[in-house]
């Protein structure tokens, strides 16, 4: 098997069943519609990863922004129990609108339960650890095209732009068709780093955005990331809008930086190995990163007699000297 | 006049390339250099066309003058002539004319030079060989040998390593070179060749006599700052590096220097007092940039360099040199805390200015390698953070410094930051 379409199996092992993601597009336009068309919302936006088309399986929730008519919510925006009530507000339109029982336009969600920003529209059994919940966050358009959510802990508004990240990861797409891919093939990875705690999801697609080339072979890409990335890891992992701080303050920066060099020493391995015409060798340096989900390449027929041969073979260094 | 080899300035072969059967070639000859030039062509009989080489302080500037001609020819006269050329001989008048369809012109009693354009070296089977396109002859009633030729290539400089070399990365990067001593000139060369696109150039020091045993410049500038010395020189051989001069002193300027940090990717520290390497620790620290120090210890006898990243478990230079001294590998000396060779309570210059140049040029290596490194470039990573180089080891030593073969490089890895170190803290 050739190293293409070895990475071309990996990545159908990676991404999301499409019928999952037909289902999670289905239910969210369920919500964008009937949302939309209420009296004091403006638009209705898909955004995380499902927007942004970097989404893992399997596909548990979908996010959205729902941006209302400031003028017909005057105290929104500001501090005190208008973050609270807009969340309030929210969760009885999603009552009204698609209550599993008397939904006006939709019976679809069992729970609408608003949390910090959002409001969590549980469409399975909220007892359920694998339940498909909608995450319905209100907003405010401000002047300068940026949102202001509600944050419920702070008793405030605070601004955001999700619209950012969307943006840039469709404008790397654009330049190269496998960026998208890959970062759902990081996301994946991220799942077997041994780190203290968890890797959230967005740190690897900010790390993506600011390390992943845009350009040339994903195994070349791939050691490109992993090599700039072990240095980029150590710096704060902001929000790439500048709006929102520090992704996740409590990462495990040395744990990640740590895998991410043991990463680029195995893909610079398995470059240099296909550089040198062994696709077999590479495979298997791939899958010892990738683990057992990476297509290993076909036993040879080898006689019993002879030992195998070690994973990557010395190579003798041309005599061509340059003066 | 005689000459050996032949320049051919680019302007030159375009005009050859595009002007029919032949021509008329004007020529600057030197005869000490054994060295002529083409510096005007004309197709046929018509005006001379001017085709300047480059720079214009070339030897043969002033050099004498003298003509010659150019034919168009057939590709397997320059196949004949790589042939001749191996057996240090040449052609037969005769054999020579043979090869040129048009213009030609029979030597008298005094021979002259030629130039011959093959454009057919290109197609089968001619294009199979290291044929070259132009080649230059000296003719006389004797016989026509060929005359090594210097065509200039359509293209100069750093972009003829790209792409096995990542010129565009390098040309958007800036490095502060604080310290433009000998080890910091001769980092300041190598970051040029390396492809370094902005060089902030730091030093308060001008360039005195007893400077000169070590340094990469020359006596003309003497008395000059060595940042001036350092960034017209630059200018002259490493044009595509943009350097900007700053007499400033890191210590006494921190104020300076902390605004230009914003745009520094690296800073590569050659100072050799201890307090400008402590405050160029700090700055950097604070600023959120790497910072590599070089210099050499122990009278010379070793090259040290130490990367410092600005990171939450990496210590900073004092945190190292602390850490140095703990473990019994260092005695610190803050007492020594002024210029390298002047004063009275200084190390004597003992350092020799070769090993010095090594050392700026592996600090060279270490701050390119460090921005690549940022930029995904996975064969730039370092095996450590700290490399001790010996240049004249002594037995005894403690570790890391205990070497005992000149050329000998250890590297070591970075340690934590100590609890309540002033610059690693978080402000």
């Amino acid at each position: 098997m050739g190293l293409v379409k070895a990475f071309d199996d990996y990545q159908d092992s990676v991404n999301a069943d499409i019928e999952q993601v037909r289902l999670a597009r289905a239910r969210r336009d369920v919500f964008k519609k009937a949302l939309g068309a209420e009296d004091d919302v403006e638009e209705v936006f898909g955004s995380g990863s499902l927007a942004r088309s970097t989404q893992l399986a399997p596909i548990h929730d979908v996010d959205l922004v729902v941006v209302f008519d400031a003028d017909a919510h005057p105290t929104w925006g500001t501090a005190g129990d208008a973050a609270q009530e807009a969340l309030s507000h929210l969760g009885g339109k999603v009552h009204v609108l698609l209550g599993a029982t008397h939904g006006t336009v939709d019976q679809l969600v069992r729970l609408a339960d608003p949390r910090n920003h959002a409001v969590k529209c549980f469409l399975d059994d909220p007892e359920d650890p694998d339940a498909f919940t909608v995450d319905a966050m209100p907003a405010l358009r401000q002047p300068d095209n940026t949102l202001l959510i509600p944050e419920v802990t702070s008793r405030d508004w605070v601004s955001a732009d999700p619209e950012y990240l969307i943006n840039e990861v469709a404008k790397r797409q654009v330049k190269w068709p496998y960026f998208r891919p890959m970062v759902r093939v990081l996301k994946n990875w991220r799942l077997g780093v041994p780190v203290e705690g968890k890797i959230k999801s967005l740190v690897m697609e900010i790390l993506a955005l600011d390390c992943l080339p845009t350009a040339g072979s994903r195994p070349e890409a791939l050691r490109a990331f992993f090599s700039a990335a072990a240095v980029r890891v150590n710096e704060p992992i902001t929000d790439p809008a500048d709006l929102c701080g520090e992704i996740q303050p409590d990462l495990d920066r040395v744990g990640l930086r740590d895998a991410l060099n043991e990463a680029s020493e195995l893909a610079t391995q398995a470059c240099a190995a296909a550089a040198n015409g062994a696709t077999d060798d590479a495979l298997q340096v791939w899958a010892q990163l990738f683990g057992t989900d990476f297509p290993a390449p076909a036993k040879k027929q080898t006689s019993p007699s002879v030992a195998a041969p070690a994973l990557i073979t010395s190579r003798p260094v041309k005599d061509a000297p340059q003066g | 006049m005689t000459a050996d080899m032949i320049l051919i300035s680019q302007e030159a072969a375009q005009l050859i390339k595009t002007s029919g059967l032949w021509g008329h070639l004007s020529l600057r000859i030197s005869e000490p250099d054994a060295l002529a030039g083409v510096i005007s062509v004309s197709e046929q009989q018509k005006v001379m066309r001017p085709a300047a080489l480059e720079p214009r302080n070339h030897v043969l500037r002033c050099a004498g003058t003298g003509s010659g001609v150019w034919y168009r020819v057939g590709p397997e006269l320059h196949g004949a002539a790589l042939l001749v050329s191996v057996r240090s001989s040449g052609l037969t008048l005769e054999g020579f004319r043979g090869h040129v369809p048009s213009g030609f012109k029979t030597p008298g009693a005094m021979a002259y030079y030629a130039l011959t354009y093959a454009p057919g070296v290109h197609d089968p089977p001619y294009n199979e060989g290291q044929i070259p396109e132009l080649m230059a002859w000296h003719v006389s009633a004797d016989g026509a040998w060929p005359i090594s030729t210097q065509v200039e290539p359509q293209t100069l400089g750093l972009s003829q390593f790209a792409p096995s070399w990542p010129v565009a990365e390098l040309s958007e990067s800036t490095v502060m070179l604080v310290g433009g001593g000998s080890i910091g000139g001769a980092a300041a060369h190598a970051l040029a060749l390396y492809g370094v696109g902005n060089l902030l150039l730091v030093d308060p020091d001008r360039l005195g006599w007893h400077n000169l045993v070590r340094h990469v410049t020359s006596s003309r500038h003497v008395g000059r700052y060595k940042v001036d010395a350092l960034a017209d020189e630059l200018a002259q051989i490493r044009s595509e590096t943009r350097t900007e001069a700053l007499r400033l002193d890191v210590v006494v300027d921190a104020d300076r220097i902390r605004p230009l940090l914003r745009r520094t990717h690296v800073v590569l520290c050659a100072a050799d007092g201890i307090a400008p390497r402590r405050v160029v620790s700090h700055l950097a620290r604070r600023a959120g940039i790497d910072t590599v120090l070089a210099c050499v210890l122990q009278d010379g006898a070793f090259g040290e360099i130490l990367r410092l990243r600005p990171w939450a478990d990496r210590g900073c230079l004092v945190c190292e040199r602390e850490t140095l001294a703990t473990a019994g590998g260092m005695d610190i000396e803050p007492s020594l805390d002024a210029g390298y060779g002047t004063g009275t309570r200084h190390r004597p210059m003992t350092a020799v200015g070769g090993d010095l140049h090594l050392v700026g040029q592996l600090a060279a290596k270490v701050a390119v390698a460090t921005v690549l490194e940022r930029r995904g470039q996975a064969d730039q990573r370092l095996p450590g953070e700290h490399t001790v180089w010996a240049l004249r080891p002594q037995p005894g030593a403690a570790p890391p410094f205990d070497l005992s073969r000149s050329g000998e490089l250890r590297w070591s890895p970075a340690h934590p930051p100590r609890p309540g170190c002033p610059t690693c803290q978080a402000p």
